[in-house]
């Protein structure tokens, strides 16, 4: 996740290195330029007046005029004896110290001539009557920043450099990167369901491209919310306007039962219109699923799920069925997920299962935890379907063929495909095979 | 059921948008002497029981203008009265929100009307049910008033429904003792359990809830897999 945030950083500091290297590079050179101006400048004027006093008073003579000398043009002229001290007493910039130490040794052969001015490189020395030697230095002049590097030498500069860009390199890759962490974060939470979900405040009020970018996902996920809701309303609409005529129908099925007594016709009315009712809670589920219209997450404890999924189909089904539970799970098994989502599932399946298998047969359900995965086996004694078939059989509205015909049209087509839903909305998987003479659904669901 | 030939008679209010709903509930309910008033939205409703008394509620969750919801919070700020409400069925969040508000039993739209008259017989047999043999019962911090109905916790009352607090009530009767809940729909709701019915579950969970938020450690109450429910009171 850093990667970006590191990218960023080390392009910009090395862009920053190359730029400090490459400016330093060129202000050497000038600097070194101005330096040479200034020192043929002040050689023509200054030296030979120094020149002069030392040959007429001595040391004493070029003390006073170095102490006499205006400071027109900012630049120092520190005059160093050969013990390293100025004659002013002032203190001699490291540079120079520096410099004498490296140079200072090189006199060789020399004239010691009184008087001389020697305009030798690398610094220009003034030779007293009594052969004592002076160094003679011009000190460019100096802005407060300068001279506080040139008390502190190179390598600080170089510390300073590399410390300040890296900071400047690292605050300036977080600002494009942090906003695309921003921008990510909210993007897994949409992803998660969480549609209110906006980008932060401050990533959405800047000015760049980034800016630009968190406003419009801040506008999708209004519009995904807006959507969502739209589609939550509609089905709850539907819901109720196609309830309503049911609702009334049933009231009014009874008043006619009163009136006129039982009569098969009235009875079929009836039964017809729980199974339209039922079909209608079916498509509405369906679809709920489908446009992740779904629950809060909670913890599921999934063992006590089946067990009173069993429970009630237990009760549904009466000496019909034979349901056989078992659970290899020597603990309670918690998962993550949506309650109602999961319970419709594996009620799905346990009933397609009692409701296929033989009459008075048995149903197995088998529960069990293999590390991070839980699977609940749910297998019948009802002769199974055909090979071909195993594929579609969650697809939503599939029938297979039924090798019972009073079976043709018992259920809406949906069950299976309303677990298969809500499986996959758990990141599981549902999946379907013949075994012993019957239909073996097998549900796994991760438990982290 | 052994008291269904008993004929009540009692005033019910219906709140339902649905009118024409409304009058065929009232030529219905009317054989069996309820005497029944239709109101299409919960401020009419509110103000016909402003008006006079009723002994039942048949609320629908799904009302224009104020919810149902709110009708139910409304009516339970000074009224135990029972109320059964009407969900579209598959609406879970609906259903525990109103049971969790107050409401006694639910049904779902569209519903039997015979499963509706069976109910309201059932809530009404309970809510008049007759005086306990004891007024008063002390479990750990939690003490039960069976005249007044109200139950405190170290002193502090916890407001029950009548549906939550008749749980309760059938818990301590036989505390450490696992009550299936088969008995405890009959006791609470005057009803036998139906399949894929989860009432029970919710309003015990709500019991619970109510309970530890008034810091109550014991008694608790353990679900007993497959059987039912037992209030456990540690010493």
């Amino acid at each position: 996740m850093n990667s970006l945030l590191i990218r960023f950083f080390l392009a910009f500091w090395l862009t920053i290195a190359l730029t400090i290297g490459a400016a330093s590079a060129v202000g050497y050179y000038y600097s070194e330029r101005a330096h040479a101006a200034i020192e043929r400048f002040e050689v023509s004027d200054a030296m030979y007046e120094a020149s002069a006093a030392l040959r007429s008073n001595g040391r004493k003579g070029l003390t006073e005029w170095l102490d006499a000398l205006p400071r027109v043009t900012g630049s120092v002229i520190y005059v160093v004896d050969e013990r390293g001290r100025d004659l002013l007493g002032r203190r001699v910039p490291p540079s120079i110290s520096a410099a004498l130490r490296r140079f200072g040794g090189r006199r060789g052969s020399s004239q010691r001539d009184p008087g001389n001015l020697r305009l030798a490189r690398p610094f220009t020395e003034l030779v007293d009557t009594d052969g004592r030697i002076y160094h003679f230095f011009v000190v460019p002049p100096q802005g407060p920043i300068g001279s506080w590097f040139a008390n502190r030498g190179l390598p600080s500069l170089a510390i300073l450099a590399f410390v300040t860009s890296a900071a400047v390199s690292w605050l300036l890759a977080g600002t494009i990167s942090r906003p695309v962490r921003r921008l990510r974060e909210s993007a897994t939470a949409i992803a998660e369901g969480k549609l209110d979900t906006r980008v932060a405040k401050g990533v959405a009020k800047r000015r760049d491209e980034i800016g630009l970018l968190a406003r419009d996902f801040d506008r999708m996920a209004s519009e995904l919310q807006r959507s969502s809701h739209r589609q939550t309303e509609l089905t709850r609409n539907v819901s109720h306007e196609l309830r309503s005529p049911l609702a009334r129908l049933r009231v009014a099925l009874e008043l006619a039962r009163r009136k006129t007594g039982e009569l098969p016709e009235l009875e079929k009315i009836d039964a017809e219109t729980e199974k339209l009712d039922a079909l209608i809670g079916q498509i509405l589920e369906f679809s709920k699923l489908d446009a992740d219209d779904h629950e809060q997450a909670a913890q599921i404890n999934v063992v006590d799920l089946v067990h009173q999924i069993v429970d009630d189909v237990r009760f549904e089904f009466g000496d019909k069925v034979e349901l056989n539970y078992t659970c290899q799970a020597d603990k309670d098994i918690v998962i993550s997920g949506f309650e109602g989502a999961l319970r419709s599932s594996v009620e799905n399946v346990i009933r397609n299962a009692a409701r296929h298998g033989q009459s008075g047969g048995r149903v197995d359900i088998d529960v069990s935890l293999e590390r991070d995965e839980v699977t609940i086996d749910v297998r019948d004694d009802g002769g199974g379907v055909d090979a071909q078939e195993l594929e579609h059989l969650f697809e939503p509205f599939y029938r297979t063929t039924p090798n019972r015909p009073e079976l043709a049209r018992s259920g809406s087509g949906l069950g299976l495909a309303i677990a298969q839903r809500a499986v996959a909305l758990h990141g599981g998987t549902i999946s379907a095979r013949n075994e012993d003479g019957g239909l073996r659904v097998r549900i796994r669901v991760p438990t982290t | 059921m052994p008291h269904d030939d008993i004929t009540m008679d009692a005033d019910i209010l219906i709140i339902d948008d649905d009118k024409e709903l409304g009058d065929m509930l009232r030529e219905f309910l009317a054989p069996d002497h309820f005497r029944v008033t239709a109101q299409t939205s919960g401020e009419a409703g509110l103000a016909a029981m402003r008006e006079s008394k009723f002994d039942l509620l048949i609320l629908d969750i799904m009302l224009p203008g104020i919810s149902g919801i709110d009708v139910l919070k409304e009516v339970r700020k000074d009224s135990d009265m029972p109320i059964i409400m009407l969900t579209a069925r598959g609406d879970d969040v609906d259903r525990i929100l109103g049971l969790e508000f107050g409401a006694d039993d639910y049904l779902a739209k569209p519903f039997n009307p015979r499963e509706l008259l069976a109910r309201i017989k059932a809530i009404l047999r309970r809510a008049g049910a007759g005086p306990e043999a004891k007024d008063h019962v002390q479990m750990g911090s939690v003490e039960m008033d069976m005249r007044s109905r109200k139950v405190t916790a170290a002193g502090h009352p916890v407001r029950l429904t009548g549906t939550e607090f008749e749980l309760l009530r059938c818990l301590a009767s036989a505390p450490g003792d696992v009550v299936s809940r088969e008995h405890l729909s009959r006791e609470a709701l005057g009803r036998g359990l139906l399949p894929y019915d989860r009432s029970i579950d919710t309003h015990i969970s709500n019991v619970r809830r109510k309970l530890e938020r008034a810091g109550v450690t014991t008694p608790t109450i353990q679900n007993q897999r497959g059987i039912g429910y037992r209030l456990l009171v540690e010493e």
